[in-house]
């Protein structure tokens, strides 16, 4: 049983649908990294997960119950960290120690916070009393992220944990995250555009765009202007001299946006032969990153000012000696091309 | 410029030789405005929670309602609570016409406005993060209540200060539900215009000042929680 299922959820802001999910899990334990442009519904999926609003329709499942924000089987257990932090104004040590006062939970209460503000590199001497106007940026992103841990939870979604932050604060981050979820087996939701802190973590990386999941995995969103070639085939000029290629375009050209998986997207070096029947673009190979969770290469390829991914044949030889800086071609299927 | 020196003078001597008509004054102002301040913050608050927080139909109607009324005459107040406790009216039975309670229930219809308005104003300009910040962190209803409302305490103390400056200061609602009886329903400033029309210069100052002096006694206070 999934820990989180999600069918034909709806929500709404101001009567504009911004999420609709029709079928989507996440299971317990899991690295899941939620990618997509500005505006796309993650934060809204995040609050939605962390059960802070109701959807406008369909119910979310949680533990195979059906939740509503306020549920006592998920207060304190799903903890969201938003992209903006925001502490209470009180003390470092108040702010951190509040979810287990309202959780009913005694004991060692300063033992647990002084250990959650290790986790996230605080020193408790020096930070415990600090009042919550005196902290650097990074240091309330680290002490919102203590006050969650600190309630060692079932499910730690971030939204744009790292954003804003120094490179330091992003490491602490970064390792209290993946701590959680060694130590507590806590389930990881994030959403980030650091894409290569989740290719190298996350076991599922779903690709949310205009509200809808597109997909797990990489992928490049190619927007308009279209340029209507044939009746079934349309073009977006990447360069002076090169098109991205698509066939079966919607009515609406206007507003329609391509999205091409970095699977669909072969990678082709030196003397390597592009198959006929698919279409070729050429590009500079910008970087090279291995995902260590799936074990394989993606190459970042630049066409004109569009940066497009795929997966490096680790099979063929003429990719071993691949170079960034490097003059590519990649191949696709334009019938395989899919709408949004 | 004599009399208002014999004033300061004066207002020492009332004080520290404990005369007793400033003090019995002084006690019924006390009483009636702790009571009536009682009173609006016990219902002025929550109201002002409602109002800023939630969005129900009606809101911005209501919401004109109560900065609407935060221009109460107090004199209107006074002559409404009149006809309403006096013995014709429909609480006439109560027999609250001329007795602190009288004027306590004026002054908290004109301190309860003062207190939703700025309440609602102070839970309005909370971060719009607060709630996801606290239901993030595993609150119910009532903690989400109450550590809103102590997020925004600032803001609330500003309203129980502004809302207890109006009460302390009127005379409209004291004169006329209270009948400024000496030793029972004469305050402060009932005491101030009653001096003043006797030519009593000096005994009207020290009055004034024992009135500052008790409101410098609550906002103290009020100012070291701000701090905190």
């Amino acid at each position: 049983m999934p820990l989180y299922d999600l069918k034909n959820i709806t929500h709404r802001y101001n009567g504009q649908t911004v999420l609709n999910i029709e079928d989507w899990q996440v299971d317990a334990h899991s690295v899941t990294g939620v990618v997509g442009p500005n505006g796309s519904g993650k934060s809204t999926l995040l609050a939605l997960m962390a059960f802070v609003t109701a959807p406008t329709g369909g119910k979310i499942r949680f533990n195979g119950q059906s939740v509503e924000p306020f549920a006592d089987n998920v207060r304190g257990k799903v903890v969201l960290l938003p992209q903006d932090s925001l502490l209470l104004k009180r003390s470092v040590f108040r702010n951190i120690v509040y979810g287990l006062q309202i959780g009913g939970i005694h004991g060692d209460l300063s033992g647990r916070v002084h250990a959650a503000m290790s986790m996230v590199g605080l020193d408790p001497a020096a930070f415990a009393h600090r009042p919550w106007y005196a902290l650097s940026g990074g240091e309330t992103r680290r002490v919102a992220l203590a006050a969650r841990l600190v309630l060692q939870p079932q499910v730690l979604l971030m939204d744009e944990p790292t954003v804003s932050v120094d490179a330091a604060s992003a490491q602490m981050i970064k390792e209290a995250a993946l701590h959680a979820r060694r130590q507590w087996g806590t389930t990881l939701v994030i959403s980030s555009h650091d894409a290569e802190w989740l290719a190298d973590i996350c076991d599922t990386m779903p690709h949310l765009f205009r509200g809808r999941i597109l997909g797990n995995g990489k992928q490049t969103m190619i927007f308009g202007p279209w340029q209507r070639i044939s009746d079934n085939m349309v073009g977006k000029a990447l360069t002076a001299d090169q098109q991205f290629m698509a066939t079966r375009p919607p009515q609406d050209l206007g507003t329609a946006v391509v999205a091409i998986a970095a699977e669909q997207l072969a990678l082709y070096a030196g003397s390597q032969q592009v198959p006929a029947g698919r279409h070729c673009l050429k590009g500079l190979l910008l970087r090279l990153s291995y995902e260590q969770t799936a074990d394989r290469t993606s190459a970042a390829v630049l066409v004109g000012r569009t940066v497009l991914t795929a997966y490096l044949d680790q099979a063929h030889p003429a990719q071993f000696a691949l170079m960034p800086g490097q003059k590519v071609r990649l191949a696709y299927d334009p019938d395989t091309i899919q709408w949004y | 410029m004599d009399y208002i020196l014999q004033g300061f003078a004066q207002a020492l001597k009332l004080l520290v030789h404990g005369d007793p008509e400033t003090y019995s004054a002084v006690a019924a102002t006390v009483k009636a405005s702790g009571f009536s301040m009682a009173a609006s913050l016990f219902l002025g608050v929550p109201s002002g929670f409602v109002l800023g927080y939630l969005h129900f139909p009606g809101r911005r109607q209501v919401r004109l309602l109560v900065d609407t009324l935060l221009s109460l005459p107090t004199v209107f107040i006074g002559l409404m609570v009149y006809a309403f406790i006096s013995r014709q009216g429909p609480l006439g039975n109560l027999g609250l016409l001329f007795t602190l309670p009288g004027i306590a229930i004026g002054q908290t219809i004109l301190a309860l406005p003062v207190v939703i308005a700025l309440s609602a104003t102070a839970i309005e300009s909370t971060d719009a993060n607060l709630r996801t910040t606290l239901m993030s962190l595993g609150v119910n209803r009532r903690q989400l209540l109450f550590t809103s409302l102590w997020e925004v305490r600032h803001g609330i103390i500003a309203a129980t200060l502004t809302a207890y400056g109006r009460v302390m200061t009127e005379v409209g609602i004291s004169m006329m539900v209270g009948g400024n009886i000496k030793w029972h329903t004469r305050t402060i400033t009932t005491a101030i215009a009653l001096e003043t029309g006797k030519g009593m210069f000096a005994t009207g100052i020290a009055l004034g000042l024992v009135l500052l002096l008790i409101a410098f006694t609550i906002t103290l206070p009020a100012s070291m929680l701000r701090r905190k």
